[in-house]
């Protein structure tokens, strides 16, 4: 940034007192995130262990992959429930197609993603087009969804599957399983295209004002359809890395994990009214609701404790975020 | 039929309804390059509907729209783009979280070579996109933290930046204090300079005159004066926009006794956030006596709903006293207000007055819940009567009590609104806009029955932007601008020929005219 095109009035609050009150709220997240790594280190020795670290990377990687497709989805101030139950039909897909062509492994990716992206196709049809409100859309998605799991298992899971199944999520390449390996090229490829592209700044302007949006030109409809089929798409990947995982397509899975993507995105600093929030914070929202499951864990803190942590943490962000917001206006 | 080629807009014969109510019946105008038009008129009168149907964003229902001599797509924004139409809504059309520059360059955006934003570039072409206009604006800040005159400016240059010939502005200056209209002023004339024409809408005198070549002003939906500036007069002016004949519309209003006690004294009540630049001066003070309509007169945004909403207490006041009948009632406290003896009938009947999807005898209940339950629990008999009988002095017209108010004529929504404080004795009556939506039948309606309670010996405060409303339903008025009262006027005043024009002068903030004596 060159510093001349920058007005002198923004240059004289620098360093000032309420730049750094400033500036603390709004690396808010960033700090706590710190304080909490900090504790868990000082607490436990195996937290900071490289093991440790692969461990809250590789759970954190199919919530990575819907916290991204949600995000989208809520900065245009929609919302996507039907991710978890997305999640379980490819799960199911990818295994019966596994089932069937053992030894195909791209073949089962491919049907896994297939799925998701028509899942979310049909609810970006139904918000874009036939204007349903997306909380209802997703929410008839999230119920048939998880019927329709069940009917592709038969009422049952799917097991037996072949081994090459399992390479899926158990590789690893460059030392880093390749369900974190997408997480990581996930994280970096919506950053910068919601950052630094006109598909991005899209998605921000119908979400923070459609009208306005579409007055400049922008295909509204358009643009919101295309983040459900991304969130669908990305549903329907992390449901084969999940599935790939246990080697098996069990059609509770994904169960409640739209819920979790959720939080993070909010917990990140986004909007349910749309228009602001960023990919950035969303990882940094997931990380540290997988850091502090993961550190609560080593500490033996019961399952359900952990709930009532994680629930105050989801209200504790917002009400810092309104708070400061508030305070700066 | 054959298109003159000096109009690059031009409109013909316009017809549009809502609801079955005709808002435009017929309406033709032209728009030539390089000139500015002010489209006048009083509320209601149709400019804004106009503005959004040559704008492609409502579609008339008979007449058509050329642009540069091609037909207008109805409906469609999109097609006004391509011919280079351009509206700035009333309200904005901004992206609060966004950058300035984001928020010029979305619809458009600048990229590099490998097909990313440039934002440093759409940064820099901002700047000297707005230094052309002479007006200094970070683009790098974001559009929300600006003052809505700056963020109307950005709008503005958004459009015309589009290569927009012709800029339609709907209430440029409705929201932006004194200072700002300097600025809006210069970028509009250096539009014109550079050749685009300029349609605005407005109800004030003195910007019609600082900034039209051209002034059209519409009454009732329909064309009534069409003419360069130079030719007309201020007065032309006025008198086309209020020229109306005073229907047959009200009851006769009785005469309040003298000896009648005040029952609503106001003393230097300062609203929170009214009065223009010294809000903290500007201080109300007003007294109704017992029988008395109150009527309040003044321009959108002059402060006529906050100041009743200050006096009812559902809006913050930081100063001031206030008494019903000789009894002081807490501030900023609707219910000290009710218990009181206060009523308040607002102006969104939608939002803030009935809730739509529950029935007359819930509505009804609403104000006074207390008073029909007893520990909680609603006492079914004695509501149902005293609803009942608060609902037939209105002769409110429904299928019974059990009907959803959703599904009630506008008029009759009305009764509900008003009827329902009457289940309880009420000393102070304040009604926003008693007759907004509302057809001209039930209109009459409505005011006898606000002149039969104040006979009956409620104090009565009726803020009204409907002038006819105001001279025929008021035993005395008060004009406010920007939050203060401007003037007042007796019944004699209000029965006075050049009335209308006069109030309009107060509000408008215009000086009176020469030949006038004693004002």
């Amino acid at each position: 940034m060159s510093s001349t095109a920058t007005p002198a009035p923004v240059q004289r609050r620098r360093l000032s007192r309420e730049w750094i009150v400033a500036q603390l709220i709004r690396r808010a997240m960033l700090i706590v995130m710190l304080l909490v790594i900090a504790f868990f280190s000082y607490r436990s020795l195996r937290f900071s262990s490289p093991e440790n670290l692969q461990n809250i990377l590789i759970a954190a990687a199919p919530f990575a992959l819907i916290a991204l497709g949600q995000t989208l989805v809520i900065l245009t101030g929609g919302i996507d429930l039907s991710v978890g139950s997305v999640i379980a039909v490819a799960a199911m897909t990818s295994a019966a197609v596994a089932k069937a062509n053992p030894g195909q492994v791209w073949l089962t990716v491919a049907s896994a993603m297939a799925v998701g992206l028509l899942a979310g196709t049909v609810n970006g049809i139904l918000v874009s087009r036939v204007d349903v409100p997306p909380f209802i859309a997703t929410l008839g998605m999230l119920t048939a969804g998880s019927g329709i799991a069940y009917v592709i298992g038969g009422g049952a899971p799917i097991n037996g599957l072949p081994a090459e199944f399992g390479t899926i999520a158990n590789t690893k390449v460059l030392g880093l399983q390749i369900p974190v390996i997408v997480m990581i090229v996930g994280i970096v490829v919506l950053g910068v295209v919601m950052r630094r592209t006109s598909y991005g700044m899209r998605v921000y302007a119908v979400g923070g004002n459609r009208v306005a949006a579409e007055i400049a030109g922008v295909n509204a409809r358009r643009t919101l359809f295309s983040v459900y089929a991304i969130s669908g798409l990305l549903a329907g990947l992390s449901g084969v890395m999940l599935a790939s995982r246990v080697i098996s397509g069990p059609p509770n899975l994904g169960q409640g994990y739209e819920l979790d993507a959720i939080a993070a995105v909010v917990i990140g600093g986004a909007s349910l009214m749309g228009g602001r929030g960023t990919v950035w914070g969303t990882a940094l929202g997931l990380l540290l609701i997988q850091t502090l499951n993961n550190g609560l864990d080593l500490l033996l803190v019961p399952a359900y404790w952990q709930d009532v942590i994680k629930g105050v943490l989801i209200v504790a962000a917002v009400a810092v975020d309104v708070w400061s917001t508030k305070r700066r206006a | 039929m054959v298109v003159d080629g000096s109009a690059v807009l031009e409109c013909r014969d316009l017809r549009k309804s809502f609801g079955g109510v005709p808002v435009l019946k017929g309406v033709s105008l032209r728009l030539e390059l390089g000139t500015v038009t002010a489209l006048a008129g009083e509320n209601g009168a149709g400019k804004s509907t106009m503005m959004k149907i040559a704008a492609g964003q409502y579609r008339a229902d008979d007449g058509a729209v050329f642009v540069r001599g091609e037909e207008l797509a109805a409906g469609s924004i999109r097609d006004s783009h391509r011919l280079g139409v351009a509206i700035v809504p009333q309200e904005l059309a901004s992206i609060a979280h966004m950058t300035v520059y984001e928020n010029l360059f979305v619809g458009r955006e600048l990229t590099t070579k490998l097909g990313t934003l440039d934002r440093r570039g759409m940064s820099r072409e901002a700047s000297s996109m707005l230094e052309v206009f002479g007006v200094a604006i970070d683009p790098d800040a974001r559009m929300g933290t600006l003052p809505v005159g700056l963020q109307q400016i950005v709008e503005i240059v958004k459009n015309s930046s589009r290569g927009a010939k012709v800029v339609l502005l709907d209430e440029p200056s409705s929201a932006i204090s004194e200072r700002e209209v300097e600025g809006l002023y210069r970028v509009v004339r250096q539009l014109r300079d550079s050749g685009v024409a300029i349609m605005f809408t407005t109800h004030k005198m003195a910007e019609i005159r600082d900034l039209a070549d051209r002034v059209v002003v519409l009454r009732d939906g329909v064309l009534v004066l069409d003419e360069a500036m130079t030719a007309v007069s201020d007065d032309d002016i006025v008198t086309a926009m209020i020229g109306r004949e005073l229907e047959d519309l009200f009851p006769a209003l009785h005469t309040v006794p003298r000896e009648s006690d005040v029952v609503l004294d106001v003393a230097g009540l300062n609203v929170a956030g009214q009065g223009g630049p010294d809000t903290a001066e500007t201080t109300i003070d007003l007294q109704v006596r017992r029988g008395e309509i109150l009527g309040l007169a003044g321009l959108v945004g002059a402060g006529r709903t906050e100041l009743l909403e200050g006096i009812f207490g559902v809006r913050a006041t930081t100063a001031g006293r206030i008494r019903v009948a000789g009894r002081e009632v807490k501030r900023k406290d609707p219910a000290a207000a009710i218990t009181a003896g206060m009523a308040l009938v607002p102006e969104d009947r939608k939002h803030a007055g009935a809730v739509m999807g529950l029935s007359v005898l819930d509505n009804g209940t609403l104000p006074r819940v207390a008073r029909f339950s007893v520990a909680g629990w609603l006492k079914g008999r004695a509501r149902s009567q005293a609803v009942g009988e608060a609902m037939a002095s209105v002769r409110l017209r429904s299928r019974g009590l059990g009907q959803d108010v959703g599904t009630l004529s506008g008029g009759n929504q009305q009764k509900v609104v008003l009827a329902r404080w009457l289940t309880d004795h009420v000393e102070v009556l304040l009604l926003d806009e008693p007759t907004r939506g509302v057809d001209v039948g039930a209109r009459s309606e409505i005011y006898r029955i606000i002149a039969d309670l104040a006979a009956a010996g409620m104090a009565v405060v009726m803020a009204s932007s409907d002038m006819t409303e105001v001279l025929g339903l008021s035993h005395r008025a008060l004009v406010l601008r920007e939050g203060a009262v401007v003037g007042e006027l007796t019944r004699g005043d209000l029965d006075a020929v050049d009335v209308q024009e006069r109030i309009f002068r107060l509000a408008s903030g215009l000086s009176p005219r020469t030949d006038e004596k004693d004002f």
